[in-house]
């Protein structure tokens, strides 16, 4: 290209940058001097800068290791969840067949719809005395009561995690769709002609070759998965059985009007983001090579 | 791939499509049951799973209703209405001149911004919520659907601005060359020769950010909390959180506030399938 002057790149750009900054860049700054001072909306003449105390406080606190092994359960449920049915769901797409269209219009509404609402919908396949699933149990005699799905910790967090990847499949099923289309036919030809099985031509070809599309989308869930927020509110409301980092960090803030303590929370939400975040980027500059 | 149909593996397949349809519609068509069940029927020990006589009562409660309950949730189909619009009329045309220069012309720090850009997909919402609330209060923007708006058009600006470079990135360079050496300016090209080779991409664009707006939940329950902006998402969560009673207006407000973007997603798919792929590579 000829050389020009370069204004025009920076005009062109100035209203994305001047609003990043603005409402991105500079808050989330801001938000980590929030985390460095006391600051509690109910006892505002105590305000003071107390350096990494908020976060002492924190690490020191079991509510805070409980909310932290939920998000954790939640992250790893939801990776599983999503890849594995996600998997299947894209080599289900990749068939040819006359209702493609219909299967595919299927896969993607999850995706498209409120994750608040998904959280509703989902409520009432677990609900203890109007649920779809208490109901099927019951009709099959395979329990006598209804189960508490919704009151117990560990299967309201898998349920949230569930509903999540619901909502994350989709998308899952659609990148790794298209990698799968991406590899060249006579790969599996030639593994045919050399007398591989269904089963080898899936661990040796299909499943190396999905790897880097497989690295963004195990990131980006991940980032979805930590900061998974609509759905709980829908499943379980406000409460505590079900906390995670996020609520954690919201009820901290808004609800018991902490900002320091809720600000210094939301900085270690950001920092396990921030790591899943450089991973996201060094797979997706990863390039696919076929032989 | 081509295979040889048996009759087990035509039963498998059709067995898995099933599934498949079960597990992404199946919570749909369970929340529209129970919209259309009357209440009578769904208290005492119910192992049915239809309704005798099923209602669309709900669904008229809410749409037609003057109760203060059925106002308020149609203002909220409004503001997110107006909301999703002017997000797409603002944040769109700020994502094409971001994402053309970058794509498309040489200057400092591009590469340096690409990373910043992809890095900051990751950073939770709330990481700037805090200072943003407080800023709202002092400017008095709390509950203005334009301060709402921008927010909005910050969160997903990283992502929209990614899947329009990664489409220009795959046009060809020469594209452009023929108009520069006619003498055209930067902008002139960008509006004649890049914008309407890519409009595929423009309006899958354009989809996500409609999708994106009409689901936000969080920002507006912080940011919005009165009812003159309060969106669709914040008002059906009420049903639940502030616990009604009435499942069957609690499913019924759910079905609703899914039909635009379920629609969206059945007649567009093609182009948000595109989107979706696109998004995700290097370009």
């Amino acid at each position: 290209m000829k050389k020009r002057k370069n204004t025009p790149p920076y005009i062109m750009l100035a209203p994305s940058v001047v609003l990043m900054c603005g409402l991105v860049f500079y808050p989330i700054l801001v938000t980590f001097t929030y985390s460095l001072q006391q600051m509690k909306l109910t006892e505002p003449q105590n305000d003071k800068i107390v350096g990494f105390k908020n976060y002492q406080m924190i690490l020191a606190d079991s509510n805070f290791w409980y909310s932290f092994l939920n998000s954790i359960i939640i992250l790893v449920g939801v990776v599983i969840l999503t890849v594995v049915i996600g998997i299947a769901f894209a080599m289900l797409l990749n068939v040819n067949t006359k209702i493609k269209g219909v299967l595919t219009a299927a896969a993607i509404i999850p995706w498209a719809l409120p994750p608040i609402v998904n959280g509703v919908m989902w409520r009432w396949i677990f609900h203890p005395s109007y649920g779809f699933l208490n109901r099927l149990l019951l009709r099959c005699e395979l329990i006598e009561e209804p189960v508490q799905w919704l009151s117990n910790r560990f299967s309201v967090i898998l349920i949230v995690a569930l509903v999540v990847a619901w909502r994350n499949i989709p998308f899952c099923a659609i990148v790794l769709l298209s990698a799968l289309q991406g590899i060249p036919s006579h790969i599996y030809e030639s593994a045919a002609i050399d007398g591989s099985s269904t089963g080898q031509m899936f661990r040796k070809i299909t499943l190396p070759l999905l790897m880097p599309s497989l690295g963004i989308v195990v990131t980006s869930t991940s980032i979805n998965a930590i900061n998974v927020f609509d759905e709980i509110v829908s499943l379980s409301g406000y409460g505590d059985v079900s906390k995670t980092l996020m609520m954690d960090a919201y009820l901290r803030t808004f609800n018991f009007l902490d900002y320091g303590a809720g600000s210094a929370i939301t900085y270690i939400i950001m920092i396990f983001a921030g790591i899943l975040g450089l991973l996201y980027i060094r797979n997706l500059y990863r390039e696919v090579n076929y032989l | 791939m081509k295979r040889k149909r048996t009759a087990g593996s035509r039963i498998g397949y059709t067995a898995a499509v099933v599934l498949f349809i079960v597990f992404c519609l199946g919570p749909i068509l369970w929340s529209f049951i129970m919209s259309i069940t009357p209440q009578s029927e769904m208290m005492g020990e119910v192992t049915t799973f239809f309704p005798e006589n099923p209602t669309f009562g709900n669904y008229k409660k809410l749409l037609l209703d003057t109760e203060q309950q059925a106002l308020l949730y149609r203002r909220g189909i409004g503001n997110s209405m107006k909301a999703a619009l002017l997000s797409l009329l603002i944040g769109i045309p700020m994502a094409v001149l971001c994402a053309y220069p970058m794509s498309r012309l040489k200057f400092k720090g591009s590469v340096v911004m690409r990373n910043v850009l992809l890095f900051t997909m990751a950073i939770p919402v709330f990481a700037t919520i805090i200072p943003l609330y407080k800023l709202y209060i002092s400017l008095r923007l709390l509950n203005n659907l334009a301060g709402l708006v921008l927010v909005y058009i910050t969160s997903f600006l990283p992502m929209t601005v990614w899947l329009l470079i990664s489409y220009f990135d795959t046009l060809p360079q020469e594209l452009e060359e023929a108009a520069y050496v006619d003498g055209g300016s930067k902008f002139y090209v960008m509006l004649k020769i890049i914008l309407p080779v890519s409009y595929p991409i423009i309006f899958a664009a354009s989809l996500i950010v409609f999708l994106q707006t009409w689901n936000q939940f969080q920002i507006p329950l912080i940011l919005a909390p009165g009812h003159e902006t309060k969106p669709i998402a914040v008002v059906a969560s009420e049903f639940v959180t502030k616990s009604t009673v009435d499942y069957g207006l609690m499913n019924a407000g759910g079905i609703i506030a899914l039909i635009p973007p379920a629609i969206i997603a059945i007649v567009f798919r093609k182009f948000l399938i595109q989107g979706i792929a696109g998004g995700s590579t290097k370009g």
